[in-house]
């Protein structure tokens, strides 16, 4: 891996694929959208098995000291939604949320593996707190991943949190809906970015990956229903939702704003393009899905008749060096077929963000460009939709 | 009868002053006049009998032609009430002659009268103070008081459902205001006043949960009806008559618990104000969001914390904008030093300790003193909502006694006996509606026993602990719709 990078120049590289860097020679996203190297893995629980198996997952990735050795990393993990409505008894870690000890065996094994810093980030819904309160709120031991290497720490990057300004991020080729996104200095501040994400379809967008886990670093100061008109407001009120899902305000003045008002104003159509460019904008560098239990239906609370949620054991990891081809991994885990667009599932309702992004020159989803290493798919395919096929059948209310 | 805290008293619309005061305030229709003229018969007295309703609150003056009639009118609705052991309160308002009308309530042998501001010199009857909650006449020598200014508890009809900074719905609940009337006069009942809103149709949960906010607080809600009902229980339409049933098993289930009227709120926060004018904003917006964020708090006025014990807590919110006096100030921040963390506002004169390295709190600079803080707010007034987040991000989760999950319209209280061996966690859903899991409720000290009490349920359920890993216990309840109450013993 080149040493001299600047951070700029790192990002700008990154657009052309991540995994560029990490494994080896790929296309120049300046011509087409490059292939990704992903690995799966069996892992039926996050016991003693999972630290070895993720390290064994990295290794087949080209080795994480290649990518962080003396570097500083933020991982984006997975907190999303109101984390006081479980999936009954479920706790969200089983459910909606990356789990603690998939976060603190990936900060264990890039601290082994020479990070410098390691930051952990995320946007949790509309509060101010702490990331270390909101993990204590729901009974997890933040110092658990705060000792799991040196120089780990946490942002809130729902605001200003620690910075002093926002780092503005352009998307290349002038953006969809959006020509850039202003985000916590957290975003810029790293040389290394990793998306942790959680194995779960999304009532809006069909599935919920690495792609998606982005969506969660755009500050609610600036794009939630709170936001200042003209400037950031100083605290995170709302949700992101009036602004992203359904165009009902725009983003504060001081950010990027929406390049033509008469879009469509359906989730469906917004925010495949919005994850979709945030990706293309804030490239991800090392992509992690935590399969090993998560939920099918929707994230968070938002189940509904025909489309029942259920906390599901489908016992796989998977990681990858491209947000793209990692995603098109995990659709194809929970089979679906990743190659699908609007109208066939998962993409009932809403277009494609694996396609965007793959227009966008960050990733392609045809597994058959893409390296697959470790565990065969077919042997760790947990099919969602069945899931969900059967328990509509036990309640006999199929619409 | 003589009033005293097992009273249990009802709004009895009836006779020519209320027609009168309809009359000029809206109009009133021929079914409301025949109604409230049938409502003054002693025949309607029929309609409390076999429930907890042992006194009953009407209009007495108001300073209107009809007063002298209204007073004519209900007598013998008095007469034979007083025979059936009820009480009868008299309600003085707006430009009444109060002398006379505390006279003519004497001569008719009400138990009391109920009115705002000053009472006249020359009383003979017991006066209850009847005020708006930030007017309250707490030290009045009365054994009962009353709030004029209630709230009808539940998602606002005119908001809908619609999501809040604090990530839950906006409820409307008496909450706040009947815990500053505990701090401010505890060994006095409080009754709580609020009409049924006229134009909504409204449900049997409604009226359940009307009655139930103001008890788990400890308070009497003065029972009212609206007038559909009312005149459907004249007519004693059985839909009429299901919803008054309820609403009577609600009151009385709450006799049958009145043992939880002396049990304290607990929580390792507590609250200081003396609630007057510098403090009354912020300290009653606190105290409704608290709960909403799920933080337990307890309520103590100003003029006692001097003499309190700060045993247990974590924390302690200093409200008043003026500044306490000096032995209070020393006994907090001697609190602070020995490991707590104090919370002042603004205006708070050379403030104790040194600057802590960078925070990221956005409402407070936190001070290191001894071995505790002191958190200093920025503002002035603070944003109630990022005031109690900052407070509760500040004293952190870790200790945090209790979480509720599942339950998005919901609050609860948690209340301990003076030993702390018996406690009782209030559940109260402001959807009135159950939800689609039962409530999960987290407890960081499983106890020997927990049940669930509830009128919705036959009789109590043993509830199951299911330890979690971290440390603490679940309990998982069934899905509740208006109240429930997890009764804890150690």
């Amino acid at each position: 891996m080149k040493q001299d990078l600047t951070r700029r120049e790192w990002l700008a590289g990154a657009g052309a694929g991540a995994g560029a860097l990490l494994a080896g020679p790929a296309l120049s996203f300046a011509t087409a959208a490059p292939s990704g190297r992903v690995s799966v893995a069996r892992c039926k629980t996050y016991g003693s098995e999972l630290v070895p198996t993720m390290d064994k997952m990295f290794d087949q990735l080209g080795g994480l000291g290649r990518l962080v050795k003396g570097k500083t990393v933020a991982i984006k993990i997975n907190l999303i939604g109101v984390r006081w409505q479980r999936l009954g008894t479920a706790k969200m870690e089983d459910t909606f949320w990356t789990h603690p000890r998939v976060i603190g065996a990936t900060v264990h094994l890039m601290g082994q593996a020479g990070a410098r810093r390691i930051r952990v980030v995320e946007g949790p819904w509309s509060t101010a707190e702490t990331l270390g309160e909101v993990m204590l709120s729901m009974n997890w031991q933040p110092q658990d991943i705060l000792n799991a290497a040196a120089n780990v720490e946490f942002e809130n990057t729902n605001y200003l949190g620690q910075g002093t300004k926002y780092s503005r991020f352009m998307v290349p080729g002038g953006g969809l809906i959006y020509p850039g996104y202003d985000l916590n200095h957290s975003y810029e501040d790293c040389d290394v970015f990793v998306s942790l994400a959680k194995l779960k379809e999304h009532a809006a967008t069909g599935v919920t990956l690495s792609m998606k886990n982005v969506y969660g670093a755009t500050p609610i100061t600036i794009y939630g229903e709170g936001a200042g008109e003209d400037e950031p407001s100083i605290r995170p009120h709302g949700g992101r939702g009036g602004v992203f899902h359904f165009a009902r305000r725009q983003p504060s003045k001081s950010a990027p704003q929406q390049k033509d008002l008469t879009l469509p104003k359906d989730a469906g159509y917004r925010l495949p393009r919005i994850i979709a460019e945030l990706c293309a904008a804030r490239p991800v560098h090392l992509a992690i899905i935590d399969g090993v239990r998560a939920a099918t239906g929707a994230e968070t609370n938002y189940g509904s008749p025909n489309r029942p949620q259920a906390a599901i054991n489908p016992g796989v990891l998977i990681a990858g060096t491209n947000a793209v081809a990692t995603d098109a991994v995990g659709m194809s885990v929970m089979g679906f077929n990743p190659m699908a667009d609007r109208g066939t599932p998962p993409f009932s309702n809403s277009d494609s963000m694996l396609r965007l992004g793959e227009d966008l020159g960050i990733g392609v989803r045809d597994p058959s460009r893409n390296e697959i290493a470790g565990t065969p798919i077919a042997e760790v395919l947990f099919d969602y939709s069945a899931v969900r096929e059967r328990i509509l059948a036990a309640k006999g209310k199929k619409g | 009868m003589a009033l005293n805290a097992d009273s249990v008293p009802m709004r009895w619309p009836a006779g020519p002053l209320e027609i009168a005061r309809r009359e000029k305030a809206k109009g009133s229709s021929t079914e409301t006049a025949e109604v409230l003229r049938y409502w003054q018969d002693p025949a309607s007295l029929a309609a409390i009998q076999g429930t907890p309703v042992n006194c009953l609150v009407v209009s007495w003056a108001s300073g209107l032609p009809a007063d002298a009639s209204q007073q004519q009118a209900l007598k013998p609705l008095i007469e034979k009430g007083r025979q059936a052991g009820l009480g009868f309160v008299g309600l003085i308002e707006g430009e009444a002659n109060r002398p006379a009308a505390v006279a003519a309530a004497q001569a008719a042998g009400l138990s009391a009268v109920a009115m705002e501001g000053d009472p006249p010199a020359s009383g003979g009857v017991p006066v209850i103070p009847w005020n708006k909650s930030n007017q309250g006449r707490w030290t009045a020598d009365s054994a009962i008081l009353g709030i004029s200014d209630g709230l009808w508890p539940g998602i606002p009809q005119d908001r809908g459902v619609v999501s809040a900074p604090t990530n839950l719905p906006w409820v409307d609940s008496n909450g706040a205001v009947l815990l500053i009337a505990r701090a401010l006069a505890p060994d006095k009942a409080i009754w709580i006043d609020f009409d049924a809103p006229q134009q909504a149709k409204l449900t049997t949960e409604a009226y359940m949960l009307a009655v139930a906010d103001p008890a788990s607080y400890g308070a009497s809600w003065v029972v009212s009806l609206d007038d559909q009902l009312r005149a459907d229980l004249t007519a004693k339409k059985q839909p009429a008559l299901d919803t008054w049933k309820k609403v009577a098993d609600m009151l009385a289930f709450f006799e049958q618990h009145k043992q939880a009227r002396t049990y304290q709120p607990m929580g390792p926060l507590l609250v200081v104000s003396n609630f007057g004018k510098s403090g009354w904003d912020v300290g009653e917006e606190a105290l409704n969001l608290l709960p909403r964020i799920r933080q337990p708090f307890r309520v103590l006025a100003r003029s006692q914390a001097t003499g309190a014990s700060f045993a247990g807590l974590q924390a302690i919110f200093y409200v008043d904008q003026e500044p306490p006096d000096p032995a209070l100030r020393q006994k907090m921040t001697a609190f602070a030093k020995g490991g707590g963390t104090l919370f002042v506002p603004s205006q708070w004169p050379n403030p104790e300790g040194r600057p802590m390295p960078a925070e990221p709190y956005l409402l407070f600079n936190v001070r290191a003193l001894g071995k505790g803080r002191l958190a200093v707010c920025k503002e002035d007034p603070p944003d109630a909502y990022d005031l109690v987040a900052d407070i509760q991000n500040i004293i952190s989760h870790r200790n945090d006694l209790f979480r509720l999950y599942n339950a998005p319209s919901m609050n609860f209280l948690y209340q301990a006996s003076a030993q702390g061996r018996q406690g009782v966690i209030h559940l109260l859903n402001y959807s009135r509606r159950p939800g689609s899991d039962g409530p999960l409720f987290y407890v960081k000290e499983p106890h020997r026993s927990a049940r669930l009490v509830s009128p919705e349920i036959a009789s109590p359920t043993e509830l199951q602990w299911a330890p979690q890993e971290a440390g603490g216990a679940e309990l998982s309840l069934p899905r509740i719709s208006v109240y429930g109450a997890v009764e804890l013993e150690s």
